[in-house]
Formats: C-alpha cells, sequence, structure tokens
C-alpha cells in the first residue's frame, strides 16, 4: 500500500475507534441524566441507583473516547498538513469550537460531576450532568459541520491559493450539516437505548433478583429506542436528495465498502425500528421478561447500531474520494511531506495501541455490566469509579 | 486581534504543562511512592479528580492551533511527525490506563508518562535547539518534581515524606537541567531566553525552601510555573508565531466569542473541583 493508502486507513481506523465510543457516550450519558432527573425528583432510591450503575459504564466508556478524540485531533496537522495549510481558516473554525466548546467544557463539567458525587447539592449536581449532556451534543454539532463543509464547501472565498472564512453563517447553514448532525444524534440515542435493553435483558436472563432495577432499565432502553428510530430513519433518508443535488457522484460511483456500508445500516435501521416497536407492547404485565425469548435477541442485538454507524460513516466518507474538500482539494493533494515509513510506523503503533485498550475498555464495560448494581469498592474497575 | 490569540494559545499550552505537568510525574512516581497496592491507590486517588480537567487543556490548546494558526499547526506537527506519534501513543496509553487501572496496567501506565515527558522534552529542545538528550532528560525531571510536590502536598504520613525526600532528590538535577539548557541553547541568544533561565532557577530554589517550610501549596504554584517556563521559551525566544501562520480576522473573530465565554467558564468550574477536593480531606 503507498503512503495515500496508508494515511487514509489510518484515518478510518482512529476515526472509527473513536465513533465506537462517541456513539455510546452520547447515548448514555442522555439516558443517565434522564434517570438523575428522576432521582433528584423522586423519593424511590431506585433511580439513584440506576443512575450509579449506568453512570459508571458511562464512565468507563468515555474513557477511550477522551484518548482516541486526543489522536483524532492532533491527526489532522500529522497526517493532511494540506488540509491546514489551505482550509484550515474555515475548516479549522468549527473544529476550533468543538474543541473550545465542546470538549473543554464537558471533560472539566464531568471530572466535576464525578467528584462531586454525594458532595455536591443535588440541583447542582443534575444541572452538571445535563450540561455534561449538552456539550457532548455541541461536540456532535460542531464535528458535523466541519464535516459538513469537506461535503459541500460553503461561506470561503479563495485568496492567495488559501481558503478564508467569509461567512459564518453558511457554515451553519450548509445543507448537508443539519440533518446529518441529527441524523447522527439519533443514531447515539439508538445505540444508547439499545445498549440499557441489552444489558438489562442479559440480567434477566440470568434471573437476576433486581427486578424492579432492571425492569425499569430495560423499559427505558425499549422506549428510548422505539422513539429514536423513527427519527433516525426519517433523517437517514431526508439526507438522499441532498447527497443527489450535491454530490450526485457518492451514488453513481458507489463501491463493494461503501455500498456494502448503505446497506446494513439501512437494514439494521429498520430491523431496529420494527423490533423494538413489537416490544414495546410486551412491556406490558412484563410479557417480554415472561417470554424469555426476546432478551436472548436483546443481547445480541447490542453491536448493531455500531456496525450500522461505521456503514453509515463509510458510505459519507468514501463516497466522496477523491476529494478531501469536495471540488476544492484533492486527499492526494492534502497529505503531509511524511515517508511512506514514517506512516507505516505510526499507523502499527496506533491501530495496535487502540484495539488493545478498545478491548480492554469492552471488557472492563462488560464485566462492571454483568457486576450489576452491586457496590464493591474492594476491587474498584476502574479509579475513577469508586468515586461514583 | 492577533495578539489576543497568540497570548490565548501561550495561555493554554502553559495551562497544559503546569496541569498535565504534575499528571505526568505523578505516573512516573506511582511505583516509586506507591509501594505497595493500598499506597498506589493512595497516590491515584490524589490525582484522579483533576485528571480529566488536566488532560483537556491540550486538547484545546490544539484546538486553538488548528483553528487560529492553520499553517503553523500543520508545518509543526508534520514536520515532527514520529515525535509526536510516539509522544501520542504514551499519552493514550497513559490516559486509559489512569482511568482504568487494575494493578497489570501499571507497565502502560508509568511507561505511557515516562514516554509523553521525554516526548515534550525532545520537541522542546527541537524547538529550541538545544541537545536532544539533555531535554529528553530535563522535561522528565521538572515534571517528576512538580509530581512529587503534588503529592506532598495532597497526601500525607509516610507517603508524604516519601514524596518529600524524592522532591529534595530531584531539585539539584532540576537546577542542573536549568543551567544546561541556557548554556547549550545555541541558536537562541534572546534575552528573553536568559531571563527565562534565571526565573527557572529562582523557582528551583523557591519550590525547595517552600517544601521544608512546609508550605506545600506554595511550593506547588512554583513547580507549576517551573513546568510551564519551557512554553514561554518557545513564545518568547523565537518567532514560531508569526501572523503569517495565522488564520484570517474574519475566522478569529468568530473564535473570539467562543473563547470569550468558555475560558472563563472553565477555569471557574476547575476552580470548583480543587475548592471542593480540599474541602472533602
Amino acid at each position: 500500500m503507498d503512503a495515500l493508502g496508508l494515511a487514509r486507513l489510518q484515518f478510518a481506523t482512529t476515526t472509527s475507534f473513536h465513533f465506537l465510543f462517541v456513539l455510546l457516550t452520547l447515548g448514555l450519558v442522555t439516558s443517565v441524566a434522564v434517570m438523575q432527573t428522576r432521582a433528584t425528583l423522586s423519593a424511590d432510591p431506585v433511580h439513584a441507583r440506576m443512575t450509579r450503575f449506568w453512570g459508571r459504564l458511562y464512565v468507563v466508556n468515555y474513557a477511550l473516547g477522551i484518548a482516541t478524540g486526543i489522536v483524532m485531533e492532533f491527526q489532522f496537522g500529522l497526517n493532511w498538513s494540506g488540509l491546514s495549510t489551505v482550509a484550515g481558516d474555515v475548516f479549522g473554525a468549527p473544529l476550533a469550537l468543538e474543541t473550545l466548546v465542546a470538549f473543554f467544557l464537558e471533560s472539566t463539567f464531568l471530572g466535576l460531576w464525578i467528584f462531586g458525587w454525594d458532595r455536591l447539592n443535588k440541583w447542582v449536581h443534575l444541572a452538571l450532568i445535563w450540561l455534561v449532556t449538552l456539550t457532548a451534543f455541541a461536540s456532535a454539532f460542531w464535528i458535523m459541520m466541519a464535516n459538513a463543509f469537506l461535503q459541500h464547501p460553503a461561506g470561503h472565498e479563495l485568496r492567495d491559493g488559501v481558503l478564508r472564512l467569509v461567512d459564518f453563517s453558511a457554515l451553519v447553514a450548509n445543507p448537508t450539516f443539519g440533518t446529518a448532525f441529527l441524523h447522527v444524534c439519533f443514531a447515539s440515542l439508538t445505540a444508547g437505548g439499545v445498549f440499557l435493553t441489552g444489558v438489562s435483558a442479559y440480567h434477566f436472563i440470568r434471573r437476576t433478583t433486581e427486578v424492579d432495577f432492571f425492569r425499569r432499565s430495560l423499559r427505558l432502553g425499549v422506549v428510548l429506542t422505539a422513539l429514536a428510530t423513527p427519527m433516525l430513519i426519517g433523517f437517514g433518508f431526508g439526507q438522499f436528495p441532498i447527497v443527489q443535488r450535491y454530490q450526485p457522484d457518492k451514488f453513481d460511483t458507489v463501491g463493494a465498502v461503501d455500498g456494502a456500508g448503505l446497506g446494513f445500516m439501512i437494514q439494521i435501521g429498520f430491523v431496529l425500528l420494527l423490533v423494538s416497536w413489537l416490544t414495546v407492547p410486551l412491556l406490558v404485565r412484563d410479557w417480554v421478561v415472561r417470554l424469555r425469548f426476546p432478551l436472548y435477541l436483546m443481547v445480541v442485538g447490542i453491536p448493531l447500531p455500531f456496525v450500522a454507524a461505521i456503514g453509515g460513516w463509510l458510505f459519507r466518507e468514501v463516497g466522496r474520494q477523491p476529494w478531501l474538500v469536495q471540488g476544492v482539494l484533492t486527499t492526494q493533494d492534502a497529505m503531509s511531506h511524511v515517508s511512506r515509513d514514517q506512516l507505516l510506523v505510526s499507523f502499527i503503533a496506533f491501530t495496535g495501541v487502540f484495539a488493545v485498550l478498545a478491548v480492554a475498555d469492552w471488557v472492563l464495560i462488560a464485566r462492571l455490566a454483568r457486576r450489576g448494581p452491586v457496590s464493591s469498592d474492594a476491587a474498584p474497575v476502574s479509579p475513577l469509579v469508586p468515586a461514583l | 486581534m492577533e495578539g489576543v490569540w497568540v497570548a490565548l494559545l501561550a495561555f493554554l499550552t502553559c495551562g497544559y504543562f503546569a496541569l498535565a505537568g504534575f499528571d505526568y510525574g505523578v505516573g512516573v512516581l506511582l511505583r516509586l511512592v506507591g509501594r505497595d497496592e493500598p499506597a498506589r491507590r493512595a497516590v491515584l486517588r490524589a490525582v484522579t479528580p483533576f485528571f480529566l480537567g488536566n488532560e483537556v487543556w491540550l486538547v484545546a490548546a490544539v484546538g486553538v492551533l488548528f483553528g487560529a494558526f492553520p499553517r503553523l499547526e500543520g508545518e509543526l506537527l508534520s514536520s515532527q511527525h514520529t515525535v509526536f506519534a510516539v509522544l501520542l501513543a504514551g499519552l493514550v496509553c497513559f490516559t486509559v490506563a489512569v482511568q482504568l487501572r487494575s494493578p497489570g496496567w501499571d507497565v502502560l501506565l508509568v511507561g505511557g508518562a515516562v514516554v509523553v515527558a521525554v516526548a515534550w522534552g525532545v520537541l522542546l529542545g527541537r524547538v529550541l535547539g538545544g541537545p536532544l538528550v539533555l531535554w529528553g532528560a530535563g522535561m522528565p525531571v521538572l515534571f517528576t518534581l512538580h509530581g512529587a510536590v503534588f503529592l506532598a502536598w495532597r497526601l500525607s504520613g509516610e507517603l508524604r515524606e516519601r514524596a518529600r525526600r524524592i522532591a529534595g532528590y530531584l531539585v539539584p538535577a532540576a537546577a542542573v537541567f536549568v543551567v544546561a539548557a541556557v548554556v547549550t541553547a545555541g541558536s537562541v541568544s534572546a534575552p528573553v531566553f536568559g531571563v527565562t533561565a534565571v526565573a527557572a532557577l529562582g523557582l528551583v530554589g523557591a519550590t525547595w525552601t517552600a517544601l521544608r517550610a512546609e508550605r506545600y501549596r506554595a511550593a506547588f504554584g512554583c513547580s507549576a510555573v517551573l513546568c510551564a517556563l519551557p512554553v514561554l521559551g518557545v513564545f518568547g525566544a523565537r518567532s514560531v508565531v508569526t501572523v503569517s501562520v495565522m488564520a484570517d480576522v474574519s475566522t478569529l473573530r468568530v473564535l473570539t466569542w467562543a473563547a470569550v465565554v468558555v475560558v472563563p467558564l472553565v477555569l471557574v468550574f476547575q476552580w470548583a473541583t480543587w475548592r471542593m477536593s480540599r474541602a472533602a480531606r
């Protein structure tokens, strides 16, 4: 593989890893915020216990989100310095806004939320988790705005070989931005809903004694999935006319990778829509638990939203080639002047590190999820967790 | 307008070195100060409340570098490709290991901290034109000193004594590094660099005096500024940051709105984290 291929493969690998973690981050943090709101309003301690249990899973998942996110940010300058040289004025603006308005604040709020547990006033603490949620979605907002610029450059003019920002509102109004952003938001809510459902179902399969705890979690998961999937599919198909109009080549040149990605995504979306709505009536009198076989499907279904999300992302990105910024800058021209060997070494290093750490993180999440809502500080799964 | 953004970039980078510096120092010292598992947990518990907030200063600094200094970002990162790749690999291992640690992860945690500290040293050495071996050894000394001072401040009893003793060993090493870094600075002859060096020597001495007097917060403040000084050296001694590498005013204007709102907010909330964690002790 040549240098360009390596650099692209490295970007795809890093982004895919990052996307897997942030997708669950967004979905879980919303669920945790809902749980904590109910915990704050209600006298029933089950809500507070739910917040703690799911909050721990969220925090462990966040660890890899932040680590992969840092590499993502550096990668633009490392491998694609042509992008920052030519389009940095415009593309860099939403990216810088993301780090300041979203990432910087999000981590600060999250740190305070974790260590403010049992120390802060409960309303202040509740406000913090909603601020974390808000800044997490703000992250997606700015990143999708930056990505939309690559799909359909707007709001700029070319001066002395460099793109200059002339109209920031054109970045916001970019037709390839809004619908895609909402699509990603509902995809993350779906991933969160499916995760809640699957983990709760696992505990029912093992005949948990925490019936009330996991009944409530399962219901929240199913309802969240059922509410999110119609919007998810709506905003998904809502993008077809936009792509048709601005990037018609995407459909004409569809290949094996992006074609399969698109196909999987659509099928999984419809399956989740159908299954979640079929499950809603079964929530009555816990039929879903008594029947048992849906529980197994729910556990098996946990990876589906993630597969779909990667598929959708491949379709959005691969179909734009050979352009990095559609019609303005080719991927080839955007590459840094780095040797193939340097790229190979960094590709192997990052892929290896991410693969090992991601698997370790998933093992920890699985272990925490299996353990259920018991608090055992004797052998904490993560140094951040005992504080929760 | 441009001056404001140079100042903000310098502020964020200094903040990162001053805050994350003790994260890496504590990482290096994890198994030296923490001789058994309960002690290691105590060491980590001292740093975890601030960990997410500290590391994210780097994210903010690089974000500003990309948005406001796009042509510097691409040039700097791609020309130091291998060093940054090693640095990031170490950083990823370190951040994940701190957050998910069980005893088996300590190789990644300590190793990651060492790699990050050495790589920052090498990068600073390259930009400032000093010998890489000196800088690669010197920055870990500064970060470890900072971490030891932090632990002496936040821990108690035997662990505090151990951290203080280690800080005592590191003070002469830090002083030697500061002097050697100035003498070998080569092409960089700007007076700013000399001023920085004198300030650094003063800070090393002040850190030591404050530690001996058990004024831990003052010592921590001194070692924090000490860690950030090389960054000031970069901004002051070299014309690294020029207007030609910066984004157009139209971009800066948009970013300014965000920075004016966010930076004070972050400062207030991170200050609240420090206050709360002090009150809990």
